[in-house]
Formats: structure tokens, C-alpha cells, sequence
């Protein structure tokens, strides 16, 4: 491994972040072996209820095609309901994946490497779910097609002033980079896998996968350049995507979506999330795989800790919100936020509160940090939290506007909510065939972190 | 009778023989003889279409549907039709002993859009809600389609010979046992063929029944002055106007006139302008309190007592008014000050001042009214009044003692000429028992409706629009109505079946009109004077004007038996107040799609009525909005929800009649609840004594407004009440004379400045439209225009409760003030046009765009269906279709779409689109004819029905235009216009004009 990429220096103050005595063979082992086993019964069982989640999630879309959008609860006022709201949520816990990746890579924190693998799987499958929300919330799916900017025979050019046609744009290259940069962590370990196969077939897939790789010297030098450079490509992306995504509120002018703060406020919220799903799946996972060597509770310490610094910048935010409107003398705008915490949807945004400023702040007892258990319900509780605060921005702003005899309240349909149910079931269908198919946690990355790969290693 | 004379169809029949097809030849055969035609909704539009082009294959036959008497266009006179060109017939739509004199758009035989006459002085070029739905109800699917006996399925010509065999009885009796009952009318035709019906039958009766009606202000009159009459108001003379549970702009007698009239004298183009003052005395919310100057909220019952104080006290301010010495006015319990300042006022006023009161209030009540007005020399200034020439005004007594002859069986036949007593008579009178025992029993009726199921023959009545007939309005003119097509099913006019009981022969509307206009023309030119009364849509008669003098000695003889004591109504012993309501009327248009999902003016209610209740009242009560409960008066019970409306009369409830009815069709059936059930001959206006019980159930309403109700929410209303200043701006007089830019300066902002370069709309014409809501009343008349011309689709009443309704433009209501006793605001909102509009610069596909004359453009076709341009829109003008909503719009009804404008599909936005297609036609007539476009060319369909011209639309670059002119006024402001989207609507500041003396107590 290239040393300015992997400083030798070991802090013989902390723990090792990989327990258990693994070697380079043990970790090998126990990552690929889950790959090549059979599926665990709780694999199957939980791979049957995602892919009826999927099926939920393909009926109601058939419907909705087949209706139209009428069978979701939104009205005049409120043009956009759940649809979005997931959007922003799946876009949101789509950070976390190259957060870890790519940022946390360049500024060299080694125990991103247990969890890197995971969280970029994850990052991609859910921005594939969120690419499907802005797609079926048009009233005409069927002409979907007039947003890509190609010549066509109308003469027609898409709007470049439209924040949705700027998403359009974000969210796909994220998604293109995201992917690429997954796919060349991959390289090393399917190459792994290729060789510990068995069957022709196998050895096959994983052959063409693995794109040739002979982990010489000279491809290891090319691999990681190339690396470093997806990882110095994806870093700006982490900020600019849901940027763009907060534009789609922040240009707009309804009171509580034309806010300045939104780009840098939408990032660290979808970092918060993003660093809460990683953190349920990751939980999950080592329980059913018992990877709590690799992938320890120092790990869900680090985690913890980013979760604890990005709540209090998203609750820095909501105060600020706060502060402007009642800084601005704008009767709407001050309106829009005591709504927000008094009126209407005053539920929904204590519940936002409650999971995403007053609970990370558990975080700062380690304890609390060290306690699997309740990272977890805490972890999924941030994620409630995000939806929600989604949710009041997109609704309750949308619920009251400017014009008080427009004003009304949106809830959902049984179709709104089946949606959503089901994309989760298309997350999980992905993430399951993921967690049978592929290694989970970045072998080769891992390893460079195990004593043994520093030079150094022997005379400690 | 030939079937030649019946319906001049011979034609049709020879050609029909060229015609070699079956389905051609049943197709005529089932389609065209008149009093056979019919046209079913299942009839698909493939084979509609395919069957017409085999029509027109046979020269003459094109424009099958047009009638074959000649009807003169009124605007162009084309030497042929020209496809796509719509033509313009003046005719009238009667209603009631009132006519609104009309222009039918007529594209190629078919009628789809009723404005104003302008010459017709009923209208003046302005129409109601109701005058624009009605042309829905023509393409209405569930009208009465053919002539039946006792359920079996009949025709005219067999109707005929039965009415034979009776017919001979009658002849020998002389009419005896033979009565009519019709709806109230003013018809030349009708009341000659009355006259010579009642020749015919001497011992007839003839009645009229009409559930709503002005018996009440007619008997006032006659208790005055000894003689029947009917007051008419000229509002436009009046400075001070005291409304006594009156609610004259809205659901009185001759609405439009009163409500143009009116606003001529709330004009104000300058700080220093003159202004009317209208106090309003009135127990329900009403479109006439929402303008009120002064709202005294009190009980119908009190109004009586509130009208003999303002006696007194013109006596003693030294105007005697005759008659009412006899008066105790021991309990009133009326702020003194106000009386006297009030009275002052009318004073100050005399011959230029206006009392006037609600058809509701008992006769006394006008006869003091009468009194008051003579006293205060209003009469012959302010109001006048009138006969009944050609009329028949209802009359209860009448109603009441053939009720009981129908009900002892002494009355053998019966005609009931349209309305739907069994339905809406008082209830104490059990009309259904009476009518089951009149043996020949007829029912004329557009509807088979709950009379029809208990007559023995039901014979279905044409509608205006495809009938020939007259009316004659109280003033004198008359109109000839003239049919736009012909009948849709086997129908008869009320005026051919009269003649047919008094000749025993069938006879066409065409010949029963031209002979009453025989005598009414002079011969020598008759066949030109004809021609002209069918093209003017108006022809001036002789007024029916009377000069009337109060008799002391009668009235106060007839005051000294009217009780004027105030009964104090509480939580266990409430008042109930009777209404028609501004959707459905009576209960005539209940099956009208378009005016059931109408907002009402102030509820904001849809597709239902309510107990209307102040606030004070539910608290009281325990009640929330949609409790079902249980409302008892008089021994009759009705299941019907609550809705609070703020600033009702404490412990009075209000009744909203026309709803609830069972065989109407498939929009009115079973929609609301039926409130004529707890209405007795003894209370038709409002009673007392009721009592209300909860059921613990709820019944959801849908209102337009406060959606999900917000009752209880303190942070919405303070927050309604925060902003509602810089939206409705609103300033009294004196205000504004002493800061005339009031309306300018009522928001502080930034200077609004553009991020780029903006477009350059100087060149014109450039479309704007200005609103002055120092005039709009909330009438809603515009929001119907505005849905017959754009043909905008009726979503019914669960999608209006999630807040889907599709109007383009919507009347904003706002009640501002004390909640206990609030004024009310309203603001009619269309789309803007702003030339800065928010909504094109986030669609993603460039749907919707800026045309170069500055309309705010939506392209159909290119419409994805974001709908991210609807949350953009600070004015939330735009509507969505969630559904395909015209999916479903049976083959007959989509005949009453305008042609004209595109028809939207599911998932794509639409908005008020400036009348777009008006603007191209006018661009088109102008180039054509090498001329400029000059203001007034084109007119906007809400601009054009507006009663009180509250709208002006045209080229904001012209500044000699109607438009221009207003927006150049100081009290011009932009709705939200600090947020720099420079809208092309803007609107006029409203105004009141309190009492000085009253503001300062």
C-alpha cells in the first residue's frame, strides 16, 4: 500500500480499530466466505419481505399510472406531498455512502474502511430510490422525456432556469460518480472472490467483474491514483447534490422554502441521515454476520460522534430559520415558522425536534456512544426525525402560504404511504442481493489497516 | 291534428326516404320529428358523429338541430352560417315574475354561453350565477325525456286523446273540480292563454305556488295603501340605504339590477368622490351585510320591533310617518344613539334615502317600511311601485285552500305547470296525500321530480333555450324568447300545453306567441316589428307604474293586531331562519354541477347546506363545525350539520332551502338536506321555538375555505389577521380623504429591484385587468362565467374536500374585526399575469411561458405536471388536474363546451388564461377588417357578466382605456406585490363609509 496514503503512524493511545487478532487470511476469510456460503434463513426471510415490499411498491405505481395523481392526498395548495418529501429523504441518506468514502478517505480517518463498502452500496440504492420519486410525482409520466436536454423535433430546449431541471442534473451525476467510485473499491475484492471460486460460472462473473485485476504492483499504483481521483471528484458532489437539491425549496418563494441557509443545511442533515441509516444497517449487519471484529464499537463511536457535531449544525439551522424570520419583519415568513412550531403541523415538527436536536445530544456521553442497543433505536429515530423535518419543510410551508384562502391541510392517502413502504422494499431488495453477492466490507482497505501492513508493524 | 301541424317536420320525412340506410332512417326517425326527439347519453360520440356527417350529406339538413321558424341573430346578420363563427340571439330567461333579458352564443345550432342583453334594462348587459349555469341545465342528462302515464312510457299525441275523453266532463261543468297550479310568471302568451282558459273552464281555479316568494312585501303594500303592488328600487338614487333582513344584492327579487344600481353609487375614482351608506339589519350573513357600513346582527324576529323604533323615531324627529301610533315600543331593547343616528341620516337624506326589507319579514313589517319611505319622500325617487301586468304573483291562501279541496277529493283534474309542490309546499299542508287523491293529474315538468312520481301523466317541459315564449318585466318591456335549438327530447312549453287543455289541439310556441304579438305590434308592420323585437331581445311596453299613498286609518288598524314584541331566543329556544340559497336557488338548479359545487358567497360551502350558527351559539350548544344534530321545530324533526358562521345573530339558525331532494338526478339527489320539511305554511320566512339536539355523529362538509375548518386555531387567526391589511387593503371614507395614497403605502418593502434585465412590454395592446372591490359584492357570478366559458370541469364534492376544486377564478372571503360581530371582505382571484411570474421560471419544460402582449401563457401539450409552478404561485391560482375529470362528462353535456377552448387532461396544469381565446378572436376580427384593436373589443368573461362592473379588462399601454383609468386611481395596489412579480391585475382599494356619529360611540 502507497504510504501517503496510509500514514504509518499508529496511535498506541487508542484502541486498534479491527479486534480479535485478524490477519490479512482471517479477514479474507470471514468476509468472502459470507459471500460464498448459503444465505442464512434470516436472509431469506428478510429478502422475502423486500421483495414484496418491491411488488407493493410496482402495483402502486401501476395505479398511479394508471389514475393519475389523484390518488395521492395533495391539493391546490399543497402541490407536493410524500413524493418529494422521499425524495429528499433517499437523496439525504444517500450522503452518508460517499461522505465516508471520499471525504473521510482524503482526510485519512482509517475506520472509514470497515464501514466504506456498505455505506456506498447504500448510497447507490437509495439514490436509485430517490431518482424514482421525482419521475412518477409528474402528472404525465409518459412525457418525461420532454426534461432531457436533447434536440428534438419541437425545438424545444427544457427550461435551465427550473431548480428541478438542476436536480435533474445533480442527482445524476452523483449517482454516475457514486457508482464508478463503488465499482473501483470493488476491484481488488472481486478479484478475490474470482479466485477463491469454485464454479466456472462464478469464477466467470466475477472474472469479467473483476476487469482483469492481478493486484500487481504497477495495477495496485494505477488502482489507487484513480481512487484518489473519484474520491477528489465525489467530494465536491457531497456538497453540491443536496445544494441543489435545497434549491428546488430555497429559490422558490414560499415563505419557509426561500431560505439562504438551505444548501448548507440540507448537507448536514442529509450527512446526519445518512450517517443513521449506515448506522442501523451496520448494526444489522455485524449482528447477522458477526463481524463485530471489523467492524467494532470504536467504529459506531466515530459515527456517533459525526451524528452528535451534524445535529447541532441541523439545530443551529432550525434556530436560525428562526431568528431571520423574526429578523426580516416579514409578516409571511415570520408566520410560516410559529406555524411551523405552533400550527397545523406543529406535530410533525416537535417530532422533527424532538429526533433530531434533542436526542443526538445522548451522544455526548459515551456510554450512550458504546451502547449498541440504543444506537440503534436512536439511529433509526434520527432517520425518523430527517423524514420528518423534510416533510415540514415541504408541507407545512406549502399548507400556509401568502394567501389565507388557499390555506389547507394535506394528509396522506393509503397510496402514499404504500409508496413509500415499498421503496423501502426496493432499498432492502437491493441491499440484500448486495449483502449475498458482494463483500460487504472493503477487504483490501481493512487489511491496510491491520498491523501488519505497516512496515513498522514488527518492532512494536 | 296532422303530424304535419304538430311539428312541421313533413320535410324531414321525404328526405328521409332518399336515404336508403336503416340506421339512417331510424336514426331520423328516433332523432328529428319534434316531440319525438331524443337524444340519449348513450349514444356513443363515434356513432353521433358519423350519423350527423350522413346528415349532412342531404343539402339543408346541416344545422338539423336549429329551429326551422327564422330567429334573427342580434350582433352579425350572416348570410350563412360560417363554421366555428359563433352567432348571437337575444332572448330571456324567465324567472319567476322577474326576466333577465339575454345573448345566447350560438355555435352552429347549438347554444353554449348566456350573457346580459344590453338594451334589456333587467340586465343591462350583466348576468347572475344562475342566469350562466342555466345553460348547463339545457345539456342537462337527467331531464324528463318523455311523456309518461302512470309510469308507462307514453307521447304527446296520446296524451291528447286521454285529455279528450276528460275533456268533455269538464266542458259540461264548466271547469268545475279543474284547477292549475303554475309557478309564478309575467308572460303575455301565457296570461292571454290563461284568460282564455279560464273562458273555456269559467269555474277553474287557477293558482300560483312559488316556495319563495314577495307575497309578504306585495301584502305589506296592500296594508298600507289598500292595494296590491310591488315595490322596485332605484338604488342608484340612493345615498343612505337601511336593509332590513334584506339581502337585496344576492337572493331578493331583480338581484342584478339592484346590485349594478348599487354600485353606481359606490363608485369612487377620487378621495373626494361622494359615496351611498348602507346600514343592514340582519340575523344571517349575507352577501348585502358583507358591504354593509353599519351591520347590526340580530334576530329575524326582531327586525319588526327594529323597524317600528326607526318609526318612532322619525316621528319624533318630526317626519310623521302615518300609522303607527298604535305601536308599544315598551320592550325594545335598541341602542337609542344609533336610532337617533341613523334616522338622522335618512333624514338628511330624504327623497334620496331607501328603506327596504327581506320578503322574509312579515307584511307589517313592509307596511311600516311603505309608510316610512312615503314619510321620508322616497316614493316615486327610490322606489316605486307596481302592478302586474301579463303576471301572476303567487299566493298562499290560494295554494292553501286548494291543498285542502285536493286533499277532501273534490278536485277531479289538476295541471301543475312546472315547480314541484310536492317537494317544497309548507309541510303542514301534506301536498303528496293531496295530490295522491286528484284522479287526472298532470305534471308539466323539466324534472321528474317527487310531483311527477305522484301524477298521473308526466309530460316533460322545454327549456328556455329550446322553446319559443315571452315575458314581461314589472317596468314594461318584454322579450320574446326565441329557442337556440331544438328540443333535445319530446318536450312541451308551458304556453302549447295550456293551449292544448283549452283547445284539445296541439298548437306550435311559434303560432301562440306571434298571435299575443299581434296584438301587442302594430298590424300594418308586423312581420318588421317582429323581426325587430326578436333581434333588440326587447320590446318597451307601458310600465305597470302606480302612484300609492298610505291609508293612517287602515294601517294603523292593521299594526294594532301585529304583535312587535321581542322574543328572546336562547341555547333551548332558537330561532330558525329560511333562505334560499346562492347555489341552488329554491331547489331549481339542485341538478346543476356547476352551481353545486359553487361556493357559497359566505359559508364557502359546496354540495351542501348547514345549520349556519355564530359562534357564540355552537359554544353554547357544545357544537363543533359538522356535528350532525338533530333540529327540532314545531314537531318535525331534521338530521342536518353545523357550520359556524362568525357574526350570525346569536341563537338563530340559519336554513339554506333547495337541497336534499330525492328525484332530481344525479347531482341533486340526496345532496344536502332538505329543509322545507321544518318550513309550515305560518313560518315560510323564519320561526321560533326550535331546539337542537346532538347525535354524536359527524357529516363532513366541504368548504372551499378553511379547509378542515379553523375554528380553534389561534395561530391561523392571528396569523389571517396580521396579513389580511396589506391583502384586502380597506380604508373608510374619511380616511381616505385624509391619506388618499392609503392604499400604496400599507405595505413597507425593499426597493424591488430585478435580477436581470427584464422584458420590455411597452408596445401594446398589453393585457391587464383591474378589479375595484370597493364594488365587488362576492355574487360569484364571475367564477360561473368564467366555468362556461373555459369549460372548466365539476370535481364533485370529496375532491373539493381535499382542496381540488378547478375554478379559475375564486372569490377570497375574509371576516376582519371582532370575531363575535366581524365585517366581511371578499377578493375576487384569478391568475395574476405576472409579468414577473414565478410559476415560468421553475417549470422544468417551459410550459408555461409569457406571450408578447404580457399574458401569463400555459401550454397544454407541454405540461409534465410538476406542479412545482403551483407552489411557486404566491396566489395559488392554479389548478391541477389530478384526475381526468371530463373523463366522465356524458355526450350531451359536453354540448354545453365552448369550442372554443381546449378541454385539459388529467396531469396537466391549468389557470386563468386572460380569456385568451376572446383576445385572438378580437386580433383576428381586427386584422381581418384592417383595424385597430380598441378597448372594449375584447371583453372578459368575467368582466362581461360582472353585475356591479367591478372588473375592466383591456390594453394597460391605451390610457384612455376603462383598465387604465382605474389602475391610474390612488386607491390602486398590487396584490402581494412586494414580492416584485409585478401582477397585470390589480385591485381597488375598498372603502366604507360609516356613519361619523356611530364611529365616535
Amino acid at each position: 500500500m502507497s504510504e501517503a496514503l496510509h500514514p504509518q503512524q499508529f496511535d498506541p493511545e487508542k484502541a486498534p480499530l479491527i479486534t480479535g487478532g485478524q490477519t490479512f487470511g482471517s479477514i479474507t476469510e470471514k468476509i468472502s466466505s459470507i459471500v460464498e456460503k448459503r444465505a442464512p434463513k434470516e436472509w431469506w426471510l428478510l429478502f422475502a419481505m423486500a421483495l414484496s415490499g418491491l411488488f407493493l411498491l410496482l402495483g402502486t405505481l401501476g395505479w398511479l399510472i394508471w389514475e393519475g395523481t389523484g390518488i395521492w392526498g395533495l391539493n391546490n395548495p399543497v402541490g407536493w406531498g410524500w413524493a418529494i418529501v422521499n425524495f429528499v429523504f433517499w437523496v439525504g441518506i444517500g450522503h452518508a455512502g460517499t461522505l465516508i468514502s471520499a471525504v473521510l478517505f482524503l482526510f485519512r480517518q482509517k475506520w472509514r474502511t470497515s464501514i466504506n463498502r456498505f455505506a456506498e452500496a447504500m448510497t447507490i440504492f437509495a439514490v436509485i430510490c430517490a431518482l424514482l420519486f421525482p419521475g412518477i410525482h409528474v402528472g404525465r409520466i409518459w412525457l418525461l422525456y420532454y426534461f432531457f436536454p436533447v434536440p428534438n423535433q419541437m425545438g424545444m430546449w427544457p427550461n435551465f432556469r427550473s431548480p428541478l431541471l438542476w436536480d435533474f442534473f445533480a442527482v445524476g451525476t452523483y449517482f454516475t460518480v457514486s457508482l464508478l467510485f463503488w465499482y473501483t473499491g470493488l476491484i481488488p475484492d472481486l478479484a478475490t472472490l474470482r479466485d477463491r471460486a469454485k464454479k466456472r460460472i462464478r469464477k466467470m462473473t466475477f472474472g469479467v467483474l473483476s476487469l482483469g485485476w492481478r493486484g500487481g504492483n504497477r495495477q495496485w499504483q494505477h488502482y489507487e491514483l484513480a481512487y484518489l481521483v473519484l474520491a477528489g471528484l465525489s467530494t465536491p458532489l457531497v456538497l453540491s447534490v443536496h445544494s441543489v437539491v435545497s434549491t428546488d425549496f430555497a429559490t422558490s418563494l414560499v415563505p419557509g422554502w426561500h431560505t439562504t441557509i438551505f444548501p448548507p443545511y440540507f448537507v448536514a442533515g442529509a450527512v446526519f441521515s445518512g450517517f443513521g441509516m449506515v448506522m442501523t444497517l451496520v448494526i444489522i449487519a455485524r449482528k447477522f454476520y458477526g463481524l463485530h471484529h471489523i467492524i467494532t464499537a470504536q467504529h459506531l463511536d466515530k459515527m456517533a460522534k459525526i451524528m452528535l457535531v451534524t445535529s447541532s449544525m441541523v439545530g443551529y439551522a432550525y434556530s436560525m430559520e428562526f431568528f431571520i424570520a423574526w429578523y426580516s419583519g416579514n409578516v409571511y415568513e415570520q408566520f410560516a415558522f410559529i406555524n411551523r412550531g405552533f400550527g397545523n403541523y406543529a406535530w410533525a415538527y416537535w417530532i422533527m425536534i424532538s429526533c433530531n436536536v434533542i436526542l443526538p445530544q445522548f451522544f455526548w456521553f459515551k456510554k450512550i456512544r458504546y451502547n449498541t442497543k440504543l444506537l440503534f433505536i436512536a439511529s433509526i429515530l434520527v432517520n425518523v426525525g430527517m423524514w420528518f423535518e423534510r416533510f415540514v419543510i415541504t408541507v407545512s410551508s406549502l399548507s400556509r402560504d401568502f394567501l389565507p384562502s388557499s390555506w389547507a391541510y394535506y394528509s396522506p392517502t393509503i397510496f402514499d404511504i404504500l409508496t413509500f413502504v415499498g421503496s423501502f422494499g426496493l432499498f432492502f431488495t437491493f441491499f440484500l442481493l448486495f449483502l449475498r453477492f458482494l463483500p460487504m466490507v472493503s477487504m483490501t482497505e481493512v487489511k491496510g489497516i491491520l498491523p501488519e501492513a505497516n512496515q513498522h508493524h514488527e518492532t512494536h | 291534428m296532422s303530424k304535419k301541424q304538430l311539428n312541421g317536420k313533413q320535410y324531414w320525412r321525404s328526405l328521409n326516404q332518399l336515404a336508403d340506410t336503416d340506421e339512417f332512417r331510424s336514426f331520423v326517425e328516433n332523432e328529428f320529428p319534434e316531440g319525438t326527439l331524443e337524444l340519449s347519453d348513450g349514444l356513443s360520440r363515434r356513432k353521433f358523429l358519423s350519423l350527423m356527417g350522413a346528415s349532412l350529406a342531404f343539402a339543408g339538413l346541416a344545422g338539423c338541430r336549429r329551429p326551422i321558424e327564422k330567429i334573427i341573430p342580434y350582433v352579425i346578420s350572416p348570410e350563412d352560417i360560417v363554421p366555428g363563427i359563433p352567432l348571437y340571439y337575444a332572448s330571456a330567461m324567465p324567472f319567476g315574475l322577474e326576466s333577465i333579458g339575454v345573448l345566447v352564443e350560438n355555435h352552429e345550432g347549438r347554444p353554449t354561453k348566456l350573457e346580459g342583453n344590453e338594451s334589456h334594462p333587467s340586465s343591462n348587459g350583466k348576468a347572475n350565477a344562475f342566469v350562466q349555469a342555466s345553460i348547463l341545465d339545457l345539456y342537462d342528462p337527467d331531464r324528463a325525456k318523455e311523456v309518461s302515464n302512470g309510469g308507462e312510457s307514453s307521447d304527446f299525441e296520446a296524451f291528447l286523446l286521454a285529455w279528450q275523453d276528460v275533456r268533455n266532463k269538464f266542458e259540461n261543468s264548466a271547469g268545475e273540480n279543474l284547477a292549475v297550479i303554475s309557478t309564478e310568471y309575467s308572460s303575455p302568451t301565457l296570461a292571454r292563454l290563461k284568460k282564455e282558459f279560464l273562458k273555456a273552464y269559467p269555474n277553474a281555479t287557477w293558482v300560483a305556488y312559488e316556495p319563495v316568494n314577495d307575497e309578504n312585501v306585495r301584502r305589506g303594500i296592500k296594508m298600507a295603501t289598500g292595494t296590491l303592488a310591488r315595490p322596485l328600487y332605484n338604488l342608484d338614487k340612493a345615498n343612505v340605504i337601511l336593509a332590513l333582513d334584506s339581502d337585496f344584492l344576492q337572493t331578493e327579487s331583480d338581484v342584478l339590477r339592484n346590485a349594478g344600481d348599487f354600485a353606481k353609487g359606490r363608485k369612487v375614482t377620487h378621495e373626494n368622490d361622494q359615496m351611498n351608506r348602507l346600514y343592514v339589519a340582519e340575523s344571517n350573513y349575507t352577501v348585502t351585510g358583507a358591504m354593509a357600513d353599519h351591520r347590526f346582527k340580530m334576530q329575524s324576529n326582531h327586525i319588526a320591533a327594529f323597524a317600528a323604533a326607526v318609526a318612532i323615531e322619525l316621528n319624533k324627529q318630526g317626519f310623521s310617518v302615518p300609522g303607527i301610533d298604535g305601536i308599544k315600543s315598551a320592550g325594545f331593547s335598541f341602542n337609542k344613539s344609533t336610532i337617533k343616528a341613523l334616522v338622522r341620516d335618512l333624514i338628511t337624506n330624504k327623497g334620496k334615502s331607501l328603506i327596504l326589507a327581506g320578503s322574509r319579514q312579515p307584511a307589517h313589517v313592509h307596511a311600516i317600511v311603505s309608510a316610512m319611505n312615503e314619510a321620508l319622500s322616497n316614493i316615486g325617487e327610490t322606489v316605486t311601485y307596481y302592478t302586474f301586468p301579463d303576471a301572476q304573483p303567487s299566493d298562499i291562501a290560494e295554494f292553501k285552500s286548494l291543498s285542502t279541496k285536493m286533499a277532501n277529493g273534490s278536485i277531479d283534474g289538476l295541471i301543475i305547470l312546472g315547480g314541484n309542490p310536492v317537494y317544497n309546499a309548507p309541510a303542514d299542508f301534506n301536498f303528496a296525500n293531496a295530490l295522491s287523491k286528484v284522479e287526472f293529474s298532470v305534471h308539466l315538468s323539466s324534472k321528474v321530480n317527487e310531483t311527477s312520481l305522484l301524477s298521473s301523466w308526466k309530460i316533460p317541459e322545454s327549456h328556455f333555450l329550446e322553446s319559443w315564449n315571452d315575458v314581461r318585466i314589472a317596468q314594461g318591456p318584454s322579450s320574446i324568447i326565441q329557442p337556440q335549438i331544438e328540443p333535445l327530447y319530446a318536450s312541451v312549453s308551458n304556453i302549447e300545453l295550456v293551449s292544448a287543455f283549452t283547445t284539445g289541439q296541439s298548437v306550435k310556441g311559434y303560432d301562440l306567441v306571434q298571435e299575443t304579438w299581434s296584438y301587442i305590434l302594430s298590424p300594418t308592420k308586423f312581420e318588421k316589428s317582429w323581426r325587430k323585437v326578436l333581434h333588440d331581445g326587447v320590446h318597451f311596453q307601458s310600465s305597470g307604474e302606480i302612484s300609492l299613498k298610505t291609508n293612517s286609518k287602515l294601517l294603523v288598524n292593521e299594526l294594532q293586531k301585529q304583535s312587535f314584541a321581542m322574543r328572546t331566543a336562547s341555547a333551548e329556544n332558537l330561532e330558525v331562519v329560511f333562505s334560499t340559497s346562492a347555489s341552488v336557488y329554491d331547489g331549481r338548479f339542485a341538478n346543476n354541477g356547476w352551481l353545486q359545487e359553487l361556493p357559497d358567497p359566505i359559508t364557502k360551502l359546496t354540495w351542501d347546506n348547514a345549520a349556519l350558527m355564530s359562534r357564540t351559539t355552537a359554544k353554547t350548544l357544545g357544537l363543533r363545525n359538522e356535528d350532525l344534530v338533530t333540529l327540532k321545530f314545531e314537531g318535525r324533526n331534521l338530521n342536518i350539520p353545523v357550520w359556524i358562521v362568525p357574526g350570525m345573530a346569536d341563537y338563530s339558525i340559519g336554513l339554506e332551502l333547495g337541497y336534499g331532494q330525492s328525484s332530481i338526478g344525479r347531482i341533486g339527489d340526496d345532496t344536502g338536506v332538505d329543509t322545507y320539511k321544518l318550513r309550515t305554511s305560518s313560518h315560510q320566512g323564519f320561526g321560533f321555538g326550535a331546539m337542537i339536539v346532538g347525535t354524536g355523529l359527524k357529516y363532513e362538509l366541504a368548504s372551499t375555505q378553511d379547509h378542515n375548518g379553523m375554528d380553534g386555531d389561534a395561530t391561523a387567526e392571528k396569523g389571517v389577521q396580521d396579513r389580511l391589511p396589506i391583502i384586502v387593503r380597506e380604508a373608510t371614507m374619511d380616511e381616505y380623504k385624509h391619506h388618499p395614497e392609503f392604499a400604496k403605502e400599507a405595505v413597507e418593502h425593499p426597493p424591488l429591484i430585478s435580477m436581470w434585465e427584464e422584458k420590455d412590454y411597452s408596445e401594446g395592446p398589453q393585457w391587464g385587468m383591474a378589479i375595484d372591490l370597493n364594488v365587488c359584492t362576492g355574487c360569484m357570478a364571475c367564477t360561473i362565467a368564467c366555468q362556461s366559458e373555459n369549460n372548466i370541469p365539476v370535481v364533485g364534492k370529496d375532491q373539493v374536500k381535499i382542496g381540488r376544486e378547478m375554478h379559475w377564478m375564486r372569490m377570497d372571503r375574509y371576516f376582519t374585526g371582532d370575531i363575535e360581530n366581524p365585517k366581511s371582505v371578499v377578493q375576487p382571484v384569478a391568475c395574476q399575469h405576472c409579468e414577473m411570474a414565478p410559476c415560468e421560471q421553475v417549470c422544468p419544460v417551459a410550459a408555461t411561458t409569457h406571450t408578447d402582449d404580457g399574458i401569463n401563457g400555459m401550454t397544454y401539450n407541454r405540461c409534465v405536471g410538476t406542479r412545482y409552478c403551483a407552489n411557486n404561485c404566491p396566489y395559488k391560482v392554479r389548478r391541477f388536474n389530478f384526475y381526468h375529470y371530463t373523463k366522465d362528462i356524458p355526450e350531451i353535456v359536453q354540448m354545453a363546451q365552448n369550442p372554443d377552448v381546449t378541454v385539459r387532461f388529467r396531469g396537466v396544469m391549468e389557470k386563468c388564461t386572460f380569456c385568451l381565446q376572446r383576445v385572438n378572436q378580437a386580433k383576428i376580427t381586427s386584422k381581418k377588417n384592417n383595424q385597430i384593436l380598441v378597448d372594449g373589443d375584447v371583453v372578459s368573461a368575467c368582466q362581461q357578466t360582472c353585475p356591479t362592473d367591478a372588473i375592466a379588462f383591456g390594453d394597460i399601454t391605451d390610457p384612455n382605456s376603462k383598465v387604465s383609468q382605474m389602475k391610474q386611481q390612488n386607491r390602486d395596489y398590487a396584490l402581494l406585490g412586494e414580492l416584485n412579480t409585478k401582477p397585470r391585475i390589480t385591485y381597488q382599494a375598498k372603502l366604507r363609509n360609516p356613519n361619523p356619529e356611530l364611529e365616535k360611540g
